[in-house]
């Protein structure tokens, strides 16, 4: 089994891929916005995608992009937005010492990894792939073949076993995040509309956030005619917050100089509840 | 054309005891009404685990490999799993205890309800229970079981996460301090999806050097072309993600905060289960894989078990909790444990037979001290403090007397299973010449006696506080419990001889 | 010696344990619960391993071989180092089971009736049943480490039964004191058991006794007189003597079964048990013997002396060990003798004893002779028991005490030459000196004038107490005839022993010796009839008395010597080390324990409970392993 030469194509891609994927991956442990830290984390799941399929294994490249990018990082996105992106956690590092050594041992175990690896790669015979996957289903029938081969004969058990796994999975997401309500104990349409005509003085919808054109956050209130803050908009479980309103110097403003200095930038148009409160 | 793999479905029969119950657990919980739910559960699981138990039993003497290669059917695998079914079996035992709490377990009502809110405080008192955790814990059983017999490294990464994935939710499953529990479950899964990146960086190495995951496809690569640096890469990381698992330090800093925050049965499960689970695969990695490269990873363990055993029992010294000492005392155990394998030679060390001995003692008095903890009980709930356990022989002697003789067996008196469990590990290290280690185990046992004697002397020679916590009353669970693991902890001290040999006989690792 | 395996019902021997150690643990565990019918199991528990044992002797005696080995159990078996329990079933140690049990079922059943009033009853049962369970594992051991842990077993048992009523501070006192006095002999056994496993690596008798010959004469002498030392202290010979009297204290039902009928006997039967070290280090045979024929003398003298009644026992009892040691000291011709003399002594002392505690428990636990008299009248089976007892302790002709006695004292005739002559003069003293104290102690108790404390009523026992008393009776009666000429014990213990030598040439013709015993004990019964009996009995006693007389009430200072030459320059040795423990090893103690407290609060500080602080941890570790690793195979 001789080795094989490896195309310049190959090499090229290699060589651009490689950083963008090293990058993502770098830019997703440090983005401070999870939403970045996922798109990070997509661009080097695609980046890996095609590293499979130039090196002959095109079923597991698209497998790679269909399940990863597409399914499972769309997921987190979802999560993501669901939670809100907003709340990020703070970065203020507390204890003394931590990033100093968590930097220099990063380091340490890459570059020990790293020079490990590298020198017992150096010299190393390239074999192609169509050399290896020589399984059960030969090496003849291809890439998807060669795998279905290996998963239903020698790794049948690790396959099997993997059930288990998404069971207790599936079982724990439901654990953590289903609460069972007593039977009966949610109202219908027609019972909670009867309710809120019979108990409150406010059967209407209550009013919306502030959220058009000036704001994006449902923590900014609604205003009424005068400016002041509609108390009814407030949303549940968030505090109001006070909001920029507009670039500085606009007439309709109530006044306040509303953070010199840092209402230029186009976030400054929306108005962005950062920065007020703390 | 595929050729399908030999199965040998009668090797596998304790597997499919195991998942087959959890399997069976998961469909009672979606579709049996509530109030039969517990009863079914405790009973399944009992089935599963004993059933596992009953299989292995069967199987014994088998020696062979089967599913393509990817389980070993031996010996010592057979001796781990049997012990791992059995002190399931008794976990499962605590975790069906219904007359300690006054809400009638020690499982939360609804896992998902967020702690402190009025829901919360409503469902405190509730008696339904969450009984997910009985197939959890029986899937996280079958993992380890799987664990200890996997002859491929993908299976056993695979049977890691099995065992690992249900140990992490049911941790965050107690029904008091649950924020405590959430978070020694949450600390627990970061932690150990760490150290499985770890494991399965050392796998993806390992691959690359030898291009096999068989152990004994390893075995044979590293016999025919050596240790390279690739492969010696792969094998330390592996044995960072296993030494996790088996809370060895410098891996084991989760251990104290998650056997303090887990409900105390789940911590016991933990304690002595995952322990011999873990203990199973690293015998097996070392043994099976790298046996013939042993003098790469002899320094590396002989080092680790140092370390463990003095971290283990100077860090236990100063605890105030009687969970976190228990935790500590685990991790100096994980070390004497390790000197058990540094005493396995090829061919003619008695190491591999005194570990086994050893995780089985260890085992079965670790679930009876737990059981003991989740007797003593105040107003809150567990009543862990040690300051709390003082004069407690004068309120109840017999728990006192009790927790006095597993505290003994831990600390390695004789006529305890302790002892003779320490016996077999030193002298096996000393056999093959790792003296200087066995005076540093001798060492720290008598640093670790220190603690576990301060609580003896706690309960019996102090004046119990006012205030102090009561002794509740088991119901027939965890009486049985606490009757076996004291039984047996007397037994395999004082007549140790029969189940010597049994180890002795199971002392063989195919592969 | 050969040793032939276990079976039928000797294979479960281990039951014999068993029994009353379940009965122990039921008692001491079961705590209040067990307190109504506690006693009851322990009397089943010792009377059903007394069964055991007479059918275990009954199919021991049809054996060809009758030393039967039980395996218990391999503690640990490995290599070189075989740590195994077996139980050796053999005439020697199955006749001991009968004693113990049989005596020790009576004196249970005693208890019910002595104890009935006491709080603490379940207790006493519970501490009673350990060390009959103790005391069966000491004689039925197959090696001097099972011996060994039955040896400290009774000695806890003992000292927790002395103390039995510990609010007193003479019981504790003087618990303390056995306790002291019995570690000095237990240092001397744990020696020669070292000195054994050194020598020969192994401890079991078979072992030990097959490779005698392997030893140097030196050691052989060496372990014998260690042996000697532990013997000595468990049994109350010279020079370790002093606690038995003390030893009172305990409740007499415990002074019968432990401080006279078995316990006590251990050391005779560790040197019976350990006969041929013994035959091989004559040196150390000659130093027994010795040490019996002091003791018979301390003991018999000190019994004059008391007023107590429990106390002049015991210096009775300290004396009669003394004739057993110094049977079992001369050799072959002796042995037999010696355990013969033991079981005898067991039941009449053991009677006495009852008999005192029946006295005790009529006068309100009064102890002083010179407030008793008349009590003959008062108390009838008492009086007819315990004066049978009192005939075969000294020796009244054809009761157990005759038969024993004798033949001890004959065997020390048959010495030969001048030693022969001392020993022999010696024990005939001694006996003697038993008739005239023993015949005292039944003229102040029962006979003469009642001088009775006010306020006190003497009546009899109930039956539970005097039934066991009757049986006793019967068995000082004779057992002294079964056991020399109807079944010769001799011929019985052969296989232990070998085959007894009937002694060809007799110093003193048998007869002759028998002749010369009853007139010496006749003119001590006579002497104390004068003394005593004729004349008026103060209440107290007389305080210008002559200086054998007090030295005699001083126990033979012996506690004064054992304070002179050991414990005031054991205190001042105490002291010096304290300073030196203080401020030397204290403080490296104290500063190893503050390092390693210090170390572990500082090494806890990285237990901070962040998430990425441990996980920082790991990462370390990881480095640190692949480090290593690279290093290992890159060096």
């Amino acid at each position: 089994m001789g080795g094989i030469e490896i195309g310049t194509a190959e090499t090229v891609v290699f060589w651009v891929l490689g950083p963008i994927a090293l990058a993502g991956a770098l830019g997703m442990v440090l983005a401070r916005n999870a939403v970045h830290s996922a798109l990070f984390l997509v661009n080097t799941m695609l980046a890996l995608g095609v590293f499979y399929v130039v090196q002959e294994a095109p079923f597991l490249g698209a497998v790679q992009i269909i399940v990863y990018t597409g399914a499972i990082m769309i997921l987190f996105l979802f999560v993501l937005m669901l939670v809100g992106r907003d709340s990020s956690d703070s970065v203020v590092e507390t204890l003394r010492g931590q990033r100093v050594a968590a930097t220099v041992l990063g380091i340490g175990f890459a570059g020990l990894v790293g020079a490990g690896i590298a020198r017992a790669t150096e010299g190393m015979v390239v074999t192609g792939l169509e050399g290896v996957q020589g399984g059960e289903g030969g090496a003849a029938d291809g890439n998807i073949e060669a795998i279905a081969g290996l998963l239903f004969t020698r790794y049948l058990l690790a396959f099997e076993v993997t059930s288990a796994l998404l069971i207790t999975a599936a079982v724990g997401a439901m654990v953590l995040a289903h609460i069972e309500r007593e039977p009966g104990s949610r109202l219908t349409q027609k019972e909670r509309s009867r309710a809120r005509f019979l108990t409150s003085d406010h059967p209407q919808t209550l009013p919306g956030p502030g959220v058009y054109a000036r704001a994006n956050s449902i923590a900014a209130p609604g205003r009424l005619p005068d400016g002041s803050p509609a108390e009814a908009s407030y949303a549940t479980g968030v505090e109001p917050q006070v909001v920029e309103e507009l670039p500085p110097g606009d007439p309709a403003g109530d006044g306040r100089d509303p953070g010199a200095g840092r209402g230029h930038g186009p976030d400054a148009a929306l108005g962005t509840t950062r920065g007020v409160t703390r | 054309m595929i050729e399908a793999p030999d199965l040998s479905l009668s090797a596998l029969s304790p597997f499919l005891f195991v998942f087959g119950a959890a399997l069976v657990g998961v469909l009672v919980e979606s579709f049996a009404p509530r109030h039969v739910r517990q009863p079914t559960q405790v009973a399944l699981a009992l089935v599963g685990t004993v059933g596992g138990f009953a299989c292995t039993l069967l199987l014994a003497g088998r020696g062979e490999v089967t599913a393509a290669g990817a389980l070993a059917v031996d010996g010592a695998g057979l001796f781990l799993q049997a012990t791992i079914a059995g002190l399931g079996a008794l976990s499962v035992l605590l975790f069906a205890e219904r007359a300690l709490d006054p809400a009638r377990s020690a499982f939360v009502a609804s896992a998902a309800v967020p702690a402190g809110s009025p829901r919360d405080r409503e469902l405190l008192t509730d008696e339904r229970v969450q009984t997910e955790v009985y197939p959890l814990a029986t899937f996280a059983v079958g993992g380890m079981m799987l664990f200890v017999a996997a002859n491929d490294l993908l299976v056993m990464f695979i049977a890691l996460e099995v065992l690992s994935l249900p140990l992490y939710l049911i941790c965050g499953l107690s029904r008091r301090r649950r924020l405590l529990s959430q978070e020694a479950a949450v600390k627990y899964f970061l932690l150990g999806a760490f150290a499985s990146a770890f494991f399965l960086y050392g796998l993806a190495l390992v691959y690359g050097a030898t291009g096999t995951v068989q152990l004994a496809g390893i075995r044979q690569s590293v016999t025919d072309d050596g240790t390279g640096t690739l492969l010696v890469l792969g094998l330390g990381l592996l044995v960072v993600g296993l030494m996790f698992k088996a809370s060895v330090a410098p891996f084991h800093t989760w251990t104290p905060d998650v056997y303090q925050g887990a409900p105390t049965p789940v911590t016991a499960f933990m304690a002595a289960c995952t322990k011999v689970a873990a203990f199973g695969a690293i015998l097996r990695l070392l043994y099976v894989a790298f046996g013939t490269a042993d003098w790469t990873w002899r320094p590396l363990v002989y080092g680790i078990a140092i370390v463990s055993m003095v971290v283990g029992a100077v860090l236990g010294l100063t605890q105030t909790d009687v969970k976190r000492m228990l935790a500590y005392s685990s991790i100096a155990h994980a070390g004497f444990l390790l000197t058990g394998v540094i005493g396995l030679d090829a061919g003619t060390g008695s190491g591999l037979a005194a570990t086994l001995f050893y995780l089985l003692a260890y085992g079965l008095t670790t679930v009876g001290a737990f059981a003991v903890v989740t007797l003593v009980r105040d107003g809150d709930g567990e009543a862990t403090a040690l300051a709390q356990w003082a004069g407690l022989a004068r309120r109840s002697p017999l728990t006192a007397a009790i927790m006095t003789f597993l505290l003994l067996a831990l600390a390695g008196i004789p006529l305890t299973s302790g002892f003779t469990g320490k016996f077999a590990v030193f002298r096996a290290a000393i056999e093959v010449g790792a003296w200087p280690l066995a005076v540093v185990a001798l060492v720290t046992s008598a640093v670790a006696g220190f603690f576990y004697l301060r609580l003896v002397v706690l309960m019996y020679f102090s004046e119990p506080a006012e205030d102090g916590p009561s002794v509740g009353v088991p119901g027939l669970p965890t009486t049985i419990v606490l009757a076996v693991t004291v039984a047996a902890t007397l037994v395999l001290g004082v007549v140790p001889g029969s189940v010597l040999d049994l180890a002795d006989g199971a002392a063989r690792l195919v592969g | 010696m050969d040793t032939v395996p276990a079976t039928g019902l000797l294979a479960s021997s281990w039951l014999l344990i068993a029994l009353p150690l379940a009965g122990a643990a039921v008692l001491l565990l079961g705590g209040r619960r067990t307190d109504r019918w506690g006693h009851l199991l322990a009397i089943g528990t010792v009377t059903a391993a007394f069964v055991l044992a007479v059918l275990s002797t009954v199919e021991l005696a049809g054996l060809d071989e009758r030393s039967v080995g039980v395996d218990l159990f391999t503690f640990i078996s490995t290599g070189r180092l075989d740590v195994g329990a077996g139980l050796l079933v053999d005439p020697l140690s199955m006749t001991f089971a009968l004693l113990i049990t049989g005596v020790g079922a009576l004196i249970h059943v005693y208890s019910v009736g002595y104890m009935a009033h006491d709080p603490g009853r379940r207790r006493f049962f519970a501490y009673l049943n350990l060390f009959v369970a103790a005391m069966l594992l000491l004689v039925l051991g197959d090696s001097f480490v099972a011996l060994y842990v039955g040896w400290e077993g009774v000695g806890l048992a003992s000292y927790l039964l002395i103390a039995f009523w510990y609010t007193r501070p003479a019981a504790a006192t003087a618990a303390k004191k056995a306790f002291v006095m019995n570690r000095v002999g237990d240092v001397g056994l744990a020696l020669a058991i070292f000195l054994m496993f050194t020598q020969l690596g192994t401890t079991s008798y078979e072992g030990v006794f097959g490779s005698v010959g392997l030893l140097a004469g030196g050691t052989v002498t060496g372990i014998g007189l260690l042996l000697l030392l532990g013997a000595c202290g468990k049994s109350g010979q010279f020079p370790l003597q002093a606690w038995l009297p003390d030893a009172m204290e305990g409740p007499t039902p415990v002074s019968a079964l432990i401080h006279a009928a078995t316990m006590v006997t251990a050391g005779v039967y560790l040197i019976a048990r350990s006969a041929p070290l013994f035959d091989a280090a004559p040196v150390a045979q000659t130093v027994v013997v010795v040490i019996g024929a002091v003791t018979i003398m301390i003991g018999a003298v000190a019994g004059c002396a008391y007023d107590d009644i429990k106390k002049v026992l015991a210096w009775s009892t300290v004396s009669q060990i003394g004739y057993m040691f110094l049977a079992v000291g001369l050799g072959p011709v002796g042995y037999a003798a010696g355990i013969a003399h033991l079981l005898t002594h067991g039941f009449f002392k053991a009677g006495l004893f009852l008999g005192a505690g029946s006295v005790m428990h009529g006068m309100g636990d009064r102890t002083d002779m010179r407030r008793f008299g008349g009590l003959a009248t008062r108390m009838r089976t008492t009086f007819v028991t315990f004066g049978l007892g009192y005939l075969a302790l000294i020796g009244f002709p054809f009761l157990s005490g005759y038969w024993t006695k004798d033949a001890i004292i004959e065997a020390a005739f048959d010495r030969g030459g001048t030693s022969g002559w001392v020993l022999g003069g010696v024990a005939v003293l001694g006996a003697g000196l038993t008739a005239f104290y023993m015949t005292r102690l039944v003229l102040l108790t029962f006979f003469g004038e009642p001088r009775w404390e006010d306020g006190v009523h003497p009546h009899e026992s109930p039956a539970v107490m005097t039934l066991p008393m009757v049986v006793l009776a019967v068995g000082s009666v004779g057992a002294g005839f079964l056991l020399v000429e109807a079944f010769p014990l001799a011929d019985w213990l052969a296989p232990v022993f070998g085959e007894p030598e009937e002694a060809t040439a007799h110093a003193i013709p048998p007869l002759a010796v028998s002749v010369l015993v009853t007139v010496v004990v006749a003119l001590g019964v006579l002497t104390a009839w004068l003394l005593v009996g004729r004349r008026e009995v103060p209440t107290t006693a007389p305080a210008r008395v002559s200086a054998p007389v007090r030295a005699a009430r001083a126990g033979l200072y012996a506690d004064a010597v054992n304070e002179a030459v050991f414990m005031r320059p054991g205190i001042r040795l105490v002291r010096a080390l304290r300073v030196v423990d203080d401020k030397g090893v204290d403080g490296v103690v104290n500063g190893i324990g503050a390092g390693l407290g210090g170390s572990s609060a500082r090494l806890g500080r990285a237990q901070t409970g962040f998430v990425r602080s441990y996980a920082l941890g790991m990462l370390g570790g990881a480095v640190l392993v692949a480090g290593a690793l690279l290093a290992v195979t890159a060096g």
